[in-house]
């Protein structure tokens, strides 16, 4: 299996230990990450809310890489997948904005052609790896660890190109399939509050504490999320609601990845552990105690 | 409401029926009173073109596709939502955060850019320094869409 990985901007410029356990997880199930030389911003949420034909020919461009390298594109961050996706399944379907968008690229010696996919990891575990080697590869399972999943709004929605559900139940066996229980929770569809940031900050804190509040009253003890966002948000967000609102959630996050890199027994260094705000140790400590 | 229609995102507008439904699923319209996606639809549809492409609201919508689902006309509120930010910020109406993203990736290809500190701490852990980033490319597209010069006129 040889996925052209697209890592986009936030991880590598905020998000290390992300990063890091992708490249020690993925390549043990034998998916070969193959890398995208010269790439551009994906032209997320923000930047399409700016122009759309812009929009359409950066993400467009990227694919470019992708056909060019003869493979399929792999990403890690919702809003690459949900954009790149998005002009993926745009330009195959109409022809004339397919031309309109080659035209501008041409400027760049570029092509799209519509000769790939975009998949993200969790389809690419879920999908091609299967939860049964996911599960096989598990040396120190999180037994009885509760986590509430937060899979992000663009892994799921809209669910015309997701097929919304299915991803939702993905992430949530995957999780299983490193030892830990799911829960249940309200609202577990809901958005983080991430995009109002720049906007209204006090408006996405508060989307947040609704996330939070019911992932606590479901009995959870961390999170795991796939989107950098999302992480960001339900993450450094604890800190600001603690701030605010003089409430403690104290609920870990965590990346899927990390998560998994930990159950295949993998530790995650120290600078690791400590660049999540929440502090992770609580959930740990079984991990830890190998030293 | 043709203005909007017309656009590539804006077709949706035409298929709404009023029925709030886009409302009573937006995260954001329950802590909010004032965010109302039906509300926006209506003065589209009445063609308050001012009020619209004047207002905040647009900019609250966190684009998390909920409306889109459940909308039982497949309005799609949510890619609508888009096409008014879009005309929005040709009136002069792009809210910091956005303008900020816009000015990055004119003037380095990406949204979010890595600090001295993190290309240092990359370097130490065995990563590579940053991904390789098509600047020059990127501006060239931006020059070619007219995206440069929206956000250098604001």
């Amino acid at each position: 299996m040889k996925y052209a990985l697209y890592w986009g901007c936030l991880i590598p410029a905020r998000e290390l230990s992300y990063e890091v356990s992708v490249t020690k997880v993925m390549p043990a199930f034998g998916v070969e990450l193959l890398k995208m030389e010269d790439t551009n911003c994906c032209a997320p949420f923000g930047i399409q809310s700016l122009d759309y034909t812009s929009w359409l020919a950066l993400a467009a461009r990227n694919l470019c890489i992708g056909e060019e390298m003869g493979v399929d594109i792999m990403t890690l961050c919702n809003d690459c997948y949900e954009s790149l996706l998005m002009v993926n399944t745009t330009l195959k379907a109409h022809p004339e904005v397919r031309n309109q968008v080659n035209e501008i690229l041409a400027e760049v010696g570029k092509e799209y052609k519509g000769k790939i996919d975009v998949k993200n990891m969790i389809d690419v575990l879920y999908d091609d790896v299967g939860v049964t080697k996911v599960k096989d590869a598990v040396t120190n399972p999180f037994t009885g660890l509760k986590v509430a999943t937060q899979p992000g709004c663009h892994l799921t929605k809209p669910k015309r190109i997701h097929f919304g559900v299915r991803k939702f139940d993905a992430l949530d066996e995957l999780v299983m399939a490193t030892g830990a229980e799911t829960v249940n929770y309200e609202r577990r569809e809901m958005c983080c509050g991430g995009p109002l940031r720049g906007v209204n900050d006090e408006l996405a804190r508060d989307v947040a504490r609704i996330k939070l509040v019911n992932m606590k009253n479901a009995g959870a003890e961390c999170i795991v999320t796939v989107c950098p966002f999302c992480f960001l948000e339900l993450d450094l967000g604890q800190l600001e609601i603690r701030r605010h609102f003089k409430e403690e959630y104290d609920l870990p996050v965590l990346h899927f990845a990390e998560l998994l890199r930990m159950a295949m027994g993998m530790k995650l260094d120290d600078w690791e552990i400590k660049s999540h705000r929440t502090p992770l140790e609580p959930i740990l400590k079984d991990q830890l105690k190998e030293e | 409401m043709h203005e909007v229609a017309n656009t590539p995102r804006g077709r949706g507008i035409l298929a709404c029926i009023q029925c709030g439904r886009c409302s009573g699923s937006c995260p954001v319209a329950r802590l909010v009173s004032e965010h109302n996606p039906r509300r926006l639809m209506e003065i589209i549809i009445l063609g308050e073109r001012n009020e619209v492409l004047n207002s905040q609201l647009p900019w609250y919508c966190l684009s998390c596709f909920t409306c889109l689902d459940r909308c039982p006309q497949g309005g799609d509120v949510a890619e609508v939502m888009f096409a008014i930010r879009n005309l929005a910020v040709r009136e002069k109406n792009m809210p910091d955060g956005f303008a900020a993203q816009g000015k990055n990736l004119v003037e380095t290809g990406r949204v979010v850019i890595p600090t001295g500190s993190i290309v240092r701490k990359r370097e130490q852990i065995g990563l590579s320094k940053e991904h390789s980033t098509a600047t020059e490319d990127v501006q060239k597209i931006l020059k070619k869409t007219g995206f440069s010069e929206l956000i250098s006129s604001r």
